[in-house]
């Protein structure tokens, strides 16, 4: 572990309480019958959670860390994330049950590659603003980049950083648009709110259509947990201090 | 001469005001008299709240399934808020909690009492979204209890937004006028005669359950006549249809199979789904397994205002074109070919199903359309799934497919058009 010292006690204890019941609950059972089951799931998602094709918001959830996808759930459900059909599906689920299936998606092998074939021509300058974005932030506006946080190839960071890659350019719009909005939320410190309301709607659309086009090695997953340490409070995430 | 004429034409009038106060007077009699307007604002005596009184109070508030309505979602347990449209207006719940100002603060036991029984507090008279006609029927020992574990809550300053309601509802005492036409108490001792497991599950119904508030069949202005007690229709501020509750209604379960369901969400005959869902996860699967056996067996008791619907299959109608042909791609897999449901209920039975039966198709419609989970309790920890098809399949399909199992399985005329589809489009917030 790199610089756990330098984490608040609470946060420690969260990170822990967090594993913790990830790991009872997929040693408990793993879920049997799990296509079946999570069908309302695979409509949108896809079997394997690798999305659907054709489908250009909705996200995979292949590989992506098992306490991402457990917050995610939980946000759907306890109001911080609004979407209907999410709500409507997970709203009289318990904890135990959300992990079980954030484990089983977790598991997946991670989707590397993109599905979405309607977003927008990238012109020039977009690639540009992009890539200056996600490599190197904008230290004026206090942006850190998006690599720091999500992984040199943007495969994400365990136990609760997602993947950016493959993902549909409309989805991450409307996520990034859903923060500076006040519509999503995640647990406090959210520091995606703060990145997001320090973007402009176009670096966000610039950003959205590079990463909805960038690509990562077969199979490559979340880095580690302490394989490197992200430099903003997020969550119960360890993270540097501020710079 | 003037005032010879002044004088007769109130000699005139004095029967016709004699008999406004005389059938006013009745009406008054009817809902109760002037009794519930009486708030006691005595202290009250303490109450000596050991550990079994609170217990006994955390059952009794997740029985009542207080939290169901009094707290939004992702804001704090019983602090209110969570909004109810109304053909009147939006009402927002309120904060149940001890905080002095935004709270129950200093009520008194007198006066939670007065308000559970009566519907009349400090505040004024509460609107019947609260359902004090089936708390009027709690026990002392039971609002004791409740009363003591709120008041370990803990504070919360939450202030729920004002209810926005159009005149002349805004004005609270024209709910006086309401009750005089729409409010008769219940007759508390109803069954006296009858075995106390009965008169349990009784009491869970009517009482502290207020399964009428959405198995009711409503009456003008949002009342609950007795004519449609637990005569099923569609739930205030919804968009579902509850079925009628009772022992016709209810004949294809067994009081056990009954008694399971409620505190599991899952059946061989069919799963908790919409609002059901929502008081299984929040409240049923809570019950204990006597209280749960009482409820089923009060439940089947109650003889159907409905008359029996037509055997299946016996509406001669025919399918449009397609149809089945769906049916057996997206329905057949997990309902099976003939309806009838797979994995001992976790794929539902669609034959009998609520859904099918109903005179009213929403459900049918929604299900299809938004798919659902059923809730997680004890006996089914990890549910199975419905998918939605609201992406997959276009208004005229899904109206195909709800008119043909609605027809086939359940005997039903096929109601449902693309444009009924299209007009469900979209998820209500609740």
């Amino acid at each position: 572990m790199v610089a756990m010292p330098s984490l608040p006690i609470h946060c420690r204890l969260a990170v822990l309480a967090l594993c913790g019941l990830l790991a009872a609950t997929s040693a408990r059972a793993d879920l049997a019958d799990a296509t079946e089951r999570l069908a309302a799931c695979s409509a949108c998602h896809g079997e394997q959670g690798e999305g659907v094709r054709g489908a250009e918001y909705y996200p995979h959830l292949a590989g992506k860390p098992a306490g991402y996808l457990f917050e995610q759930l939980q946000n759907f459900r306890d109001g911080r994330r609004v979407n209907a059909q999410m709500t409507w599906l997970v709203g009289s689920m318990d904890d135990a049950y959300m992990a079980a299936i954030a484990t089983h998606y977790a598991a997946m092998p991670p989707r590397t590659r993109p599905a979405d074939t309607g977003a927008e021509t990238l012109t020039e300058a977009m690639r540009q603003t992009a890539v200056r974005l996600v490599e190197e932030g904008d230290p004026a506006r206090d942006v850190p980049p998006c690599t720091a946080c999500h992984g040199k190839a943007l495969t994400g960071l365990e136990p609760a950083i997602p993947a950016l890659v493959a993902l549909p350019a409309d989805y991450i719009i409307a996520q990034l648009g859903n923060w500076r909005s006040g519509v999503r939320h995640a647990q406090p410190p959210d520091c995606m709110a703060e990145v997001a309301r320090d973007l402009s709607p176009g670096d966000i659309r610039a950003i959205a259509v590079w990463l909805s086009r960038q690509v990562a090695a077969d199979g490559a997953g979340p880095a580690p947990a302490g394989s490197f340490l992200p430099p903003r409070a997020c969550g119960a995430m360890p993270h540097g201090e501020a710079p | 001469m003037r005032s010879r004429r002044l004088a007769i034409a109130l000699l005139a009038a004095l029967p016709l005001l004699l008999l406004i106060l005389t059938i006013g007077g009745a009406l008054l009699l009817f809902q109760g008299g002037l009794e519930p307007y009486r708030v006691p604002r005595d202290a009250g005596t303490p109450i000596d709240a050991d550990t079994g009184l609170l217990a006994h109070g955390e059952y009794v508030a997740a029985i009542g399934n207080c939290a169901g309505c009094h707290t939004v979602r992702g804001g704090t347990a019983f602090a209110g808020g969570r909004p109810f449209t109304t053909p009147w207006g939006t009402i927002y719940s309120t904060n149940l909690t001890p905080d002095a100002e935004a709270g129950l603060g200093d009520w008194s036991l007198p006066e939670f009492r007065h308000a559970m029984r009566h519907g009349v507090s400090r505040d004024g008279v509460l609107y019947p979204a609260f359902p004090y006609a089936h708390f009027a029927l709690l026990d002392e020992a039971d609002i004791r209890a409740l009363f003591a574990w709120l008041r370990t809550l803990p504070a919360s300053d939450y202030r729920p937004p004002p209810n926005r309601l159009e005149f002349p509802a805004g004005w609270r005492w024209t709910q006086v006028l309401w009750r005089m036409l729409h409010y008769r108490p219940q007759n508390p001792d109803f069954g006296a005669e009858m075995p106390a497991e009965w008169r349990r599950g009784r009491y869970l119904v009517d009482g502290l359950g207020h399964c009428g508030m959405c198995h009711g069949r409503r009456g003008a202005m949002g009342s609950l006549p007795a004519s449609g007690y637990l005569a099923g229709g569609r739930i205030a501020d919804s968009g579902w249809y509850a079925p009628p509750l009772d022992g016709q209604q209810l004949a294809r379960y067994d009081a056990s199979e009954l008694a399971d369901y409620l505190r599991s969400g899952i059946s061989p005959h069919g799963s908790a789904y919409g609002p059901m869902g929502e008081v299984v996860y929040q409240s049923l699967q809570h019950l204990t397994a006597e209280d749960a056996r009482a409820v089923a067996t009060f439940l089947k008791s109650v003889p159907p205002r409905t008359p029996p619907r037509p055997a299946q299959g016996e509406a001669a109608h025919s399918f449009v074109a397609g149809a089945a042909d769906l049916y057996e791609k997206h329905c057949a897999g997990c309902h099976g070919r003939d309806g009838e449901g797979g994995k001992d209920g976790a794929w539902p039975p669609l034959v009998d199903a609520v859904a099918v039966t109903a005179p009213d198709p929403v459900n049918a419609v929604r299900m299809i359309l938004y798919g659902g989970i059923a809730p997680t309790t004890p006996g089914n920890p990890q549910p199975y799934s419905m998918p939605p098809f609201v992406e997959a399949l276009d208004s005229a399909q899904v109206a195909a497919l709800a008119n043909y199992i609605r027809v086939r399985f359940g005997g039903q005329p096929p109601l449902v058009t693309a444009e009924m589809v299209r007009a469900r489009h979209g998820i209500p917030a609740h």
